[in-house]
């Protein structure tokens, strides 16, 4: 609303347009460079200016790099960023899942109509609740081990196990976004050009050969957008899932540096020590970020 | 225009504050609490219906003193509650009165506390389990719920093995072979352990911690002189992975919670035994959906060493505090006074089942198990995890589980909990 009243008022005064002309983009811009600046960037600068001031008794006072040397020293940190390592590993699987149930349908394999449909489902459910429902799912005693019992293998404590747990946490998770990444291949498929699939199928080519060579070249900007979108997935909305599954446990296995932030802030009671994990997670999203974008550029200019 | 320039301003001057008041945690020196005809109260039990009919009692009681002050509740989710309340805490402005766990939860937090030894000298004799809610000689809150970690047992499957349900074992031999005769005869197993949260450790700790160590040790635990390198101390983590290794626990226990699939495992008859908690949930009354009272019986730990004194482990459960930025300190202790009035009191009990803390109400009506516990509530002591600082905790939570998998041995345990003890 200020805005267009501004805009108003300088075209009705001419007399003194040109001032008014060269503050209007200045005005027009204000708000949205405030709302940025005051409630994005300045507690940003106000976290990071926390983090590096003590808790407890030394509230308050600046303790330098105290906080970065006691998350580095930290083995629960430590596992937080050895499990963001592993996220970054296990993205290319996250990929290919949507990547290839997308191609399947596009093929037209039988009941493609019915599977476009299921495969979507999840991607409508809270966190919570597919936590919840793989908590019984996954169960010591749940169906999945009953399952493997009746097939004589023994059972698995999918939620129990530390060398296990952070699998079937990253699993549910796949298994609970990936049909978002479904669409997204899907409305790269619309895009395709189908006379490229024909003129393959006339050459004799096989379908691992029409993915590699006919489909994955076409579809590149489509696998970018959704290996980052993926990745964001991944980094900032496990949260959910941990805290469901499985508390962060089996051993501090399933730590993630969200869920550490969170831990050390309401469990701990050690805010500072928070705004410094806030801060060593907000560089590596920068860095993940900054490497994604200059990839998406690349590639930009190769078309 | 006109209406953008006082809000650009105000920012400015917004920004310009918080700059003033950068790099402190706690801000400038503000204080606004509730005015002085208002208080509001945070806890996360005035949503719970069964807590609907202390609240009233309270507010009634409340109301007699001081009739023109008005008094809000506003509940919390409690898996939020302390991440709500450090922001609030951080700000130096919220809630007049808070509800707190007894221990670390409220230790940790008493510098935003307003002492209130000088306003609660009256019911000091009326309630017990003031420990827990104090640091450094002062009062920072009145307990309302005893919390503690009894052993309780389902009377039917001790019947079934052929024992005799009203004279549980004394010494862990006797337990153990008891629950190897359950066992055998009904498939139930010993202990509903879920320790997925690190929760179970806590619970064996303190249950059977009386058991073991001898009084002068237990003494010396509490009161801080807590020496990790002890035998009888590391018997108690070495009994624990025996249980583990031995198949005592329901199977999965790290990843089972034990709020609530380990109480659900107790109460569908698929062990004998857990050790549970007092008040709040996991108690008699939280079993009584399906083990009715009758058939919940409760014991204190079977003997381990013959130079102790098992006793029931017990500390105030939850108490209110009064915050620092309050306007007027006496009348927000009269309201926490009122929270732990007799009358209040008695209906948490009858309506929610918690031990409460005032040790004159009657708890005939609570069934065998209440009148046990009531009972053994005279010769308690503190529970030993409940002296342990939050961090030593959350460690002790990771080893345990450590424990159960076999992945380290019970004297690097300790000695990662010594280390830890010691830096607080």
């Amino acid at each position: 609303m200020p805005a267009s009243t501004a805009g108003a008022a300088s075209s009705r005064r001419n007399r003194r347009g040109s001032r008014a002309e060269r503050l209007a983009p200045l005005v027009l811009l204000a708000p949205a460079v405030l709302v940025i600046a005051g409630l994005r960037l300045w507690p940003l600068v106000l976290g990071i200016n926390f983090s590096f001031t003590g808790d407890g008794d030394r509230n308050g006072l600046a303790v330098g790099f105290d906080n970065y040397l006691t998350l580095l020293g930290d083995p629960l940190f430590r596992t937080a960023l050895r499990n963001v390592g592993l996220l970054v590993l296990l993205l290319p699987v996250a990929v290919a899942i949507p990547g290839l149930l997308a191609t399947f349908i596009y093929l037209k394999v039988p009941g493609h109509r019915f599977y476009r449909g299921v495969y979507f489902f999840p991607a409508v459910l809270s966190p919570v609740i597919v936590g919840a429902i793989f908590n019984l799912l996954l169960a010591f005693d749940g169906p999945l081990n009953a399952l493997l019992g009746g097939l004589g293998i023994g059972p698995v404590d999918w939620l129990g196990d530390p060398d296990v747990a952070i699998f079937a946490v990253v699993g549910v998770h796949v298994w609970a976004t990936f049909g978002m990444a479904l669409v997204v291949f899907l409305a790269g498929f619309a895009t395709l050009d189908s006379s490229l699939l024909d003129a393959a199928k006339v050459d004799g080519a096989s379908l691992p050969q029409t993915i590699w060579h006919v489909i994955v070249p076409s579809l590149s900007r489509t696998i970018q957008f959704v290996f980052v979108t993926t990745m964001i997935g991944m980094l900032t909305s496990m949260f959910g899932l941990v805290y469901v599954m499985t508390s962060g446990g089996p051993e501090g296995s399933t730590y993630l540096p969200e869920y550490y932030v969170w831990i050390q802030q309401g469990q701990m009671n050690q805010p500072a020590l928070a705004s410094a994990a806030s801060t060593a997670l907000f560089l590596i999203m920068l860095v993940v970020g900054l490497a994604q974008i200059s990839i998406l550029r690349r590639a930009g200019k190769e078309d | 225009m006109k209406q953008r320039t006082p809000w650009t301003a105000a920012l400015v001057v917004g920004l310009a504050l918080t700059a003033a008041g950068c790099g402190s945690a706690s801000g400038p020196g503000n204080s606004s609490g509730g005015s002085s005809d208002k208080l509001v109260v945070w806890d996360w039990k005035s949503g719970d219906a069964k807590a609907a009919g202390y609240v009233q009692k309270a507010k009634a009681d409340f109301a007699k003193k001081h009739p023109g002050v008005n008094v809000e509740f506003v509940a919390q989710p409690f898996d939020q509650y302390y991440t709500l309340l450090g922001a609030a805490i951080q700000s130096g402005k919220g809630p007049d009165v808070i509800l707190f766990n007894g221990g670390g939860q409220i230790r940790d937090r008493s510098d935003a506390l307003a002492p209130l030894d000088s306003y609660v000298a009256d019911d000091k004799q009326r309630l017990a389990g003031w420990d827990a809610f104090t640091k450094g000689g002062k009062i920072y809150a009145e307990p309302v719920t005893l919390q503690g970690h009894p052993i309780y047992y389902n009377k039917d499957l001790y019947s079934k093995a052929g024992l005799n349900p009203d004279a549980p074992a004394k010494t862990l031999d006797e337990f153990i072979r008891s629950c190897g005769a359950i066992t055998q005869k009904t498939g139930a197993k010993c202990f509903s352990l879920g320790n997925k949260e690190g929760v179970g450790i806590q619970f064996w700790l303190s249950s059977l911690g009386s058991a073991v160590l001898t009084p002068q040790e237990y003494d010396d635990w509490v009161a801080g002189k807590r020496n990790w390198s002890s035998p009888d101390v590391k018997k108690i983590f070495e009994l624990w992975k025996q249980a583990g290794d031995t198949g005592l626990n329901t199977d999965g226990a790290n990843s089972t919670a034990m709020f609530n699939d380990a109480f659900a495992s107790f109460n569908s008859g698929k062990a004998a035994n857990i050790i549970g908690l007092m008040s709040d949930v996991g108690h008699w009354k939280d079993f009584a959906e399906f083990l009715t009272p009758e058939k919940v019986g409760v014991m204190v730990a079977p003997q381990v060493n013959p130079a102790a004194k098992p006793s029931l482990p017990y500390d105030g459960g939850i108490g209110y505090a009064v915050a620092k930025w309050t306007k007027d300190p006496k009348l927000a202790a009269d309201l926490v006074r009122s929270l732990t009035s007799t009358d209040a009191l008695k209906a948490f009990f009858v309506d929610g089942g918690a031990i409460a803390s005032d040790t004159t109400i009657d708890t005939s009506t609570g069934g065998p198990a209440v009148k046990t516990i009531v009972s053994d509530v005279k010769n308690g002591k503190p529970a030993l995890h409940v002296a342990l600082g939050s961090k030593t905790v959350d460690l002790m939570g990771r080893l345990s589980q450590q424990l159960l998998s076999g992945s380290i041995t019970v004297d690097e345990v300790l000695q990662q909990l010594a280390a830890s003890d010691k830096t607080g």
